[in-house]
């Protein structure tokens, strides 16, 4: 069994919001009184430890206990404001825990940011040290590492100017190259794959990806982008507002996570007319998404087939209806209008269905809305939003992460074959 | 637990130690020092018209105008038979490398909060690095100082005698840059947490140069009110320092022992807070 390189025991950290201001010089003297001078309990701290908890003390993490092997690829997940750069924060040694301690082996490094070090005057070569060296590389490896870097980066040219001349895609380029060749026993980064490029994410994750799984060295990653967590790490660490909610294998701490933030908003009913959503010719009864899946808690992703079920009154006899589901993207682009045919119907309720092919969409979030129309042109009832939706990305054996263009990703059928041997 | 908790290296707790100078982890760290220090005279020379002479021509300006103003006006008497210029030179010189020295420690925290949020380091690292600087511009000021007493001396027939004082000038120079770091820090820990009391730290120099025998000696001020002078642990150290280099100044060897001693406890009290509070305050700035 790999040894453990990292515990993490009971971490807490307290915020206190608000805190800093007027009379907290004076406060803090208090403080300080009574708690070293005269031994007492902090007055404060018994305050916030008890139910009764200020609203100006965030508590950004609480009790949080796991432990690193070596090898180990672990991706930290959660939304904002879980706590998920604090942890970072703490094993990195910038901010110190409220309570409790880590404990650990070997050398860190941590990639908070891109450029960490960087002064916009000095040249290309001076950053390159001084970024080196804040980072805790030694002279001997960045003279060795030196020219690799320069080659890494590709801005041999301007090795000489000042980097406030670089483009914005030199100054990243560089700045990764710099962290790309830190050799720490641990490396712990955090949402890099934020900026820059398509190809630069791609130089990225490679080069984590050799970290981890070529050299076997531990890596602690945090990242929204829960493909790349899926194919780098072998576990996962999910938070929800300060609390360990999960840790374990990889898949399946994702698919939980996945699934518990997707917006889910696929059924509505109405059982009295006069309250449904409507008007003097419609009224809804219910409306419905069924993803056509297997497990209900797996997440929603591109490949699943989407079913919208309607049910409403019609309230006049002898009318031309068409049904139109109009699906809007969540910048609130239409990506389709798809029109059923007309047809006559009488008074009372009607019920209707349609499927969104699975593999058609692209990943984001969309809006439904559902148009009643009568003689095909006429509006009668505009049910708008009425129901929403998250697709999450799915690539399978695809080793690429960035952004998969266009507003749906279908999969039509390609022909291809070679229909020469030479070149002519 | 308890096996494996022997084999870890390090730990982070919640409570830091005011005894928790690691000076091996600092002193791995000591390329990094140096790379700061050439940075804070690459970033402010580069791209000026005259470059690294402006750390001449600061001080140059300040004893043109102090002599103007100080001797020609008013009339300021610095009693001796110094040529004035010596005089305020000497003095702005030594009093820049303590002033500035000073206002640089104080801001690190501020100046620095972006790296400081993003990569852990030595903190002490960063003050280090802006005292050798200051001391660096000091060392250049400090030979064009010499080269104005070789004139004095050679043209206009100035007599300067040497004494062991000389020797005692490595010593004022330590003490004087040791009691800007440590005050300057202590500062840089306090405003961090009351920013207010930033504006503090000008008003502070400014006072304190007045009380310090920059543009005056002290054997010019009269001697009911000479304790307040003497009160200043800077006092002996600039004293000793014209005396040292020109011939002329007031000190008594105890007087620079209180001058070590305010040092020494100075530097200790303020470490000690530093490693205590150095890792709280990134959650505060």
């Amino acid at each position: 069994m790999a040894e453990t390189v990292i515990e993490v025991q009971n971490i807490s950290k307290l915020y206190k919001l608000g805190e800093i201001g007027s009379g907290s010089l004076r406060r803090d003297l208090n403080n300080w009184w009574k708690t070293t001078i005269i031994k007492k309990e902090d007055p404060y701290f018994i305050a916030e430890e008890t139910s009764h908890t200020s609203n100006l003390d965030l508590w950004a993490l609480k009790n949080i206990s796991f432990e690193v092997k070596q090898g180990d690829a672990i991706g930290i997940i959660g939304s904002n404001g879980s706590g998920k750069s604090t942890l970072l924060k703490i094993i990195s040694r910038i901010v110190q825990p409220t309570i409790g301690s880590v404990r650990g082996k070997g050398k860190i490094s941590s990639i908070l940011e891109v450029g960490t070090g960087f002064h916009s005057e000095l040249t290309g070569r001076e950053n390159i040290y001084i970024s080196g060296y804040t980072l805790g590389m030694n002279k001997r490896e960045i003279l060795r590492k030196f020219d690799e870097i320069v080659a890494f980066s590709g801005i041999e040219k301007f090795l000489d100017t000042p980097i406030k001349r670089y483009s914005s895609g030199m100054y990243v380029r560089l700045a990764f190259a710099v962290v790309a060749h830190l050799e720490p026993d641990i490396l712990i980064v955090d949402e890099v794959l934020a900026v820059g490029d398509a190809d630069f994410q791609k130089k990225c994750l490679g080069k984590m990806r050799d970290v981890s799984q070529k050299e076997g060295r531990t890596v602690l990653f945090v990242s929204h982008f829960m493909q790349a967590i899926n194919n780098l790490c072998n576990k996962a660490l999910w938070l929800q507002q300060g609390h360990l909610k999960e840790i374990g294998t990889c898949s399946a701490v994702v698919n939980k996570y996945l699934a518990s933030v997707q917006q889910f908003n696929l059924k509505q009913s109405w059982d009295n007319i006069q309250e449904a959503p409507g008007n003097d010719f419609i009224r809804f009864k219910k409306i419905e998404l069924i993803p056509q899946m297997e497990n209900p808690d797996d997440p929603l992703d591109i490949r699943i087939p989407l079913t919208v079920k309607f049910k409403f009154w019609n309230l006049t006899d002898n009318v031309s209806l068409s049904i139109g589901l109009h699906l809007f993207s969540y910048g609130g682009e239409c990506i389709f209008d798809n029109q059923s045919p007309g047809g006559y119907y009488d008074k009372g309720l009607i019920e209707g269905e349609c499927t969104i092919p699975g593999n058609f969409l692209n990943d984001g979030s969309y809006f439904i809305s559902l148009i009643i129309n009568k003689d095909t042109s006429i509006q009668l009832y505009y049910f708008e939003q009425c129901m929403s939706f998250d697709l999450e990305d799915y690539r399978g054996d695809i080793k690429w992460y960035g952004k998969w263009m266009g507003a749906v990703r279908p999969r039509f059928p390609f022909r291809i074959e070679q229909t020469t041997f030479s070149i002519e | 637990m308890s096996s494996s908790e022997k084999k870890m290296e390090w730990v982070i707790e919640s409570k830091s130690s005011y005894f928790d100078l690691n000076l091996k982890e600092l002193f791995s760290y000591y390329h990094l020092l140096f790379r700061l220090v050439r940075k804070e005279f690459l970033i402010n020379y580069q791209q000026t018209l005259l470059g690294p002479l402006w750390v001449l021509f600061q001080p140059i300006i300040t004893t043109v105008t102090y002599v103007f103003v100080f001797n020609k006006i008013i009339g300021v008497s610095i009693g001796g038979k110094l040529p004035p210029v010596l005089f305020y030179f000497s003095g702005i010189v030594l009093w820049n490398f303590f002033n500035d020295s000073f206002s640089a420690t104080s801001k690190i925290f501020r100046d620095n909060i972006q790296i400081f949020s993003k990569v852990y380091f030595p903190r002490l690292i960063v003050p280090l690095a802006l005292i050798i600087t200051q001391f660096l511009r000091f060392l250049i000021q400090l030979v064009l100082l010499v080269i104005i007493l070789i004139y004095f001396v050679v043209f206009k027939g100035f007599n300067v005698t040497f004494t062991w004082y000389l020797l005692t000038l490595p010593l004022v120079i330590f003490t004087l840059g040791m009691i800007s770091l440590s005050i300057g820090l202590l500062f840089s820990i306090i405003t961090a947490k009351y920013r207010d009391l930033s504006n503090f730290v000008d008003i502070f120099l400014r006072v304190l140069m007045f009380v310090t025998p920059v543009i005056y000696p002290l054997a010019a001020v009269k001697e009911h009110i000479r304790w307040i002078v003497q009160l200043n642990p800077l006092t002996p150290l600039f004293e000793l320092f014209r005396l040292g280099l020109l011939g002329e100044g007031t000190v008594a060897p105890v007087q620079l022992l209180y001058s070590i001693i305010f040092m020494a406890f100075s530097l200790i009290i303020t470490i000690l807070l530093f490693n205590k509070q150095g890792g709280k305050l990134i959650d505060v700035i």
